[in-house]
């Protein structure tokens, strides 16, 4: 192989490409797309208004003020807290109860309870009000509160009128028991976990949730990119074939140095783009920027992204796109164009399919037997192995495991499709048969 | 420097059982237009892929500059492929830049040598444009371009005048008049056997695999023409065939051209058809290529 052919062809293949609008578009829009969900949110949430105009009718007497108290204050059973810090900060708590938004009115009980419900029900048909809510000692002999709106799908809205009825009634429940208000407070705490990730350098606080969609990002783009840009080379060598380009071509450049360039330039191209957005990703989770960007919510809770998974997360994406995409780039030279490469695409994308029904439980238990054996798969080895290195750190083994097989595999499959390249790419006409590529594989 | 000849020596090529390409020598001379002839099917293209090391001979040898070829003379060979097409979206300066640097030139040795064939086919002004957005006749001359940019001593043209539009053709011939007035070799295939006669200095006809007659031009047509006469007259033409001594007797709007058999003499035909025809003209006649191969093909066979 001559490297200098090598490198012409890679570079028109990566020139070619980079310089697309559709690639700057896929480009800048993944990040600006992350970007709209972590800021689009807490934009939204600062900006809500509207209220939950909402009746309190307490038959018994005894609940009514506090849950209006409940659902008006800050939640949680600890309500002390300094009520205004520097303007523009603004607390999750908040937030949170501006997006519920309650406007309680507590309403004393008529005399005739049949037509105060009628009038309730008139006035939410009226839009006076959202809903009203009935505490009766019926309802709560059988632990329920009556809730009436004219949309009752406003689940996020019902959960907190649940919660914070459910700590009014324990807390009256709790005092007619003959417990004092603080003992109340005390026991009536609820519990939250402190998510500690063990890795190479000891444990490191880290919560749960973020770690998960670092993981779940880090694999849903190394999953697409390898795919995508699998497509591409099978498009790129296709669109070469009918074109006949590859006749002019092949005169100076040999069949193996015109795939391996392709194969180059595309990985380049593909490296550029993710070197892009993992770029954009460290950046938005280094301590400083995320300490600065601490009046979103929930982003305080950014984890770090690791050096060493940067590096695992290039060097599976390289032996992923180089397994693939010669698979597909075979696939591309065989037929003789895409509706009958398509059909044999399919297998690449039935291989790749297998990962994505995987991942769950891959998250939840990277260490289960079907976790390390499917990771240990080398097809599907770069994805799955990345997403265990992101979630846990797997045994060393494990991994240089997974690299050895893959790295086979991946020698093998680029062996196989440079003999099925070197014939197809000149053959026309009739669409080969498998025992016809066969014979290619063996006799070429 | 050698002269840029290319040979080929007893080259075979075979598909599963089928013999495409029989044991097949020819020589192209430097300095000549060589016309590798045949109909379709004959081995033509396989030919000049084995020519191209496109792919390998099963037996048989390759050979450039008066050698065996090596792998780096191709870089010197021009070579335009009957199937040929160019990368859509690229600028037509990229293209042939591009075309270039795979022939060995520099970047900047490509840019200028693009420049250079641009205004030579008058597309000077396209440079910047996309392939895509080039008529079909422009994009035949930037392939015509991207040929012989790097200024190959040798150009191997696998059917170049087919689909050609006819200002297109006329660029072409000027070329292969350029090459062989500086003593450069073309070798190109065609089915088209007027295009040949009109062209070629050594030719080489080939039908299933295999050569069935090659040389100069004008030595083919002494050795192979035989016997051929025009003849012009009104009567029984018909029966003009029937004649001794006539082998094939072709109708060509007034005229009909006699073949005669090795050893028959005109005269005595002549003899012959004043008896039954009202004869006109009568006159000895250098046979056109198409007969010649249509005659070696079915002795060949």
């Amino acid at each position: 192989m001559r490297t200098e052919h090598v490198r012409v062809i890679a570079v028109r293949e990566y020139l070619a490409r980079i310089r697309t609008k559709g690639f700057w578009i896929a480009t800048a829009g993944l990040p600006l797309l992350m970007a709209a969900l972590l800021v689009l949110p807490a934009l939204l949430l600062t900006r809500t208004t509207s209220a939950h105009r909402v009746v309190l009718v307490d038959t018994t007497g005894a609940l009514g003020e506090a849950l209006v108290a409940e659902l008006t204050g800050p939640p949680g059973p600890a309500p002390a807290e300094p009520p205004s810090e520097s303007p523009p900060a603004v607390d999750t708590a908040s937030i949170e109860a501006r997006l519920q938004g309650f406007v309680p009115v507590l309403e004393a009980p008529a005399t005739d309870l049949d037509r105060q419900r009628a009038d309730l029900d008139r006035r939410v048909m009226a839009g006076e009000i959202d809903a009203w809510v009935w505490i009766s000692d019926a309802g709560l002999a059988e632990d329920t509160i009556e809730y009436h709106a004219a949309s009752v799908s406003n689940f996020v809205t019902q959960e907190r009128l649940e919660r914070a009825a459910s700590t009014v009634i324990r807390a009256q429940r709790l005092a007619d028991a003959g417990l004092d208000r603080e003992q109340i407070d005390r026991l009536g705490r609820s519990i939250g976990l402190t998510t500690l990730r063990v890795t190479e350098e000891g444990s490191r606080e880290e919560q749960a949730a973020p770690g998960v969609v670092l993981a779940y990002t880090l694999f849903f783009l190394l999953y697409v990119t390898i795919l995508v840009y699998g497509q591409q080379v099978m498009l790129g060598v296709i669109e070469e074939k009918s074109s006949r380009i590859v006749e002019v071509i092949v005169a100076t450049t040999r069949p193996i140095e015109l795939m391996m360039g392709k194969l180059i330039g595309i990985c380049c191209v593909a490296l550029t783009q993710l070197g892009i957005w993992l770029g954009t990703i460290v950046v938005l989770t280094l301590p400083g920027v995320v300490a600065r960007m601490d009046w979103l919510s929930g982003y305080a809770d950014v984890p770090t992204v690791a050096p060493s998974l940067i590096v695992h997360f290039f060097a599976f994406f390289i032996l992923g796109f180089v397994l693939y995409s010669s698979f597909y780039g075979s696939v591309g030279a065989a037929f003789n164009n895409v509706q009958e490469a398509q059909h044999f695409a399919s297998i690449g994308a039935g291989f790749a399919i297998a990962p994505m029904l995987l991942v769950w439980m891959v998250l939840n238990d990277p260490d289960s037997t079907l976790s390390v054996v499917s990771s240990l798969i080398p097809v599907f080895t770069p994805i799955l192995m990345l997403l265990r290195l992101a979630v846990k750190a797997p045994p060393g083994w494990q991994v240089a495991l997974g690299y050895l097989l893959t790295v086979l595999l991946t020698w093998l499959m680029v062996w196989i499709s440079g003999r099925v390249y070197r014939v197809g790419i000149l053959m026309y006409g009739k669409k080969p048969s498998l025992p016809e590529i066969w014979r290619w594989i063996r006799y070429s | 420097m050698p002269s840029p000849s290319v040979e080929l020596r007893a080259v075979s090529k075979s598909y599963g059982g089928f013999r495409a390409v029989d044991e097949l020598s020819l020589r192209a001379p430097a300095g000549a237009i060589f016309g590798l002839l045949g109909p379709n099917g004959a081995g033509k293209t396989t030919s000049i892929r084995m020519i191209m090391d496109i792919i390998a001979p099963d037996s048989g040898e390759v050979r450039f500059f008066e050698r065996a070829r090596t792998p780096a003379d191709l870089a010197r060979v021009g070579y335009l492929p009957e199937e040929r097409g160019l990368y859509r979206k690229m600028t037509v300066t990229d293209h042939l830049v591009f075309l270039g640097r795979l022939h060995g030139l520099g970047r900047r040795q490509a840019a200028a040598a693009s420049e250079l064939w641009l205004g030579r086919v008058g597309l000077a002004g396209w440079s910047a444009r996309r392939v895509e957005e080039l008529s079909k006749g422009m994009q035949q001359k930037i392939q015509l371009a991207g040929t012989v940019l790097h200024e190959p001593e040798i150009l191997i043209l696998d059917e170049p005048f087919s689909g050609l539009d006819p200002i297109n053709q006329e660029l072409f011939k000027e070329l292969l008049a350029e090459y062989r007035r500086s003593g450069r070799t073309v070798v190109f295939s065609t089915h088209i056997m007027e295009q040949a006669e009109k062209l070629c200095d050594e030719i080489c006809l080939i039908s299933r695999g295999r050569a069935i007659l090659s040389g100069a031009l004008s030595e083919v047509k002494r050795r192979y023409g035989g016997n051929a006469y025009r003849l012009v007259a009104s009567g029984e033409l018909d029966r003009a065939a029937e004649v001794a001594g006539v082998e094939s007797a072709v109708h060509q709007g007034g005229s009909v051209t006699l073949m005669l058999e090795p050893g028959a003499r005109g005269a005595d035909v002549l003899r012959e058809l004043v008896g039954f025809l009202d004869v006109r003209e009568f006159r000895s006649e250098e046979p056109g290529l198409e007969e010649i191969f249509i005659r070696a093909v079915r002795d060949a066979n």
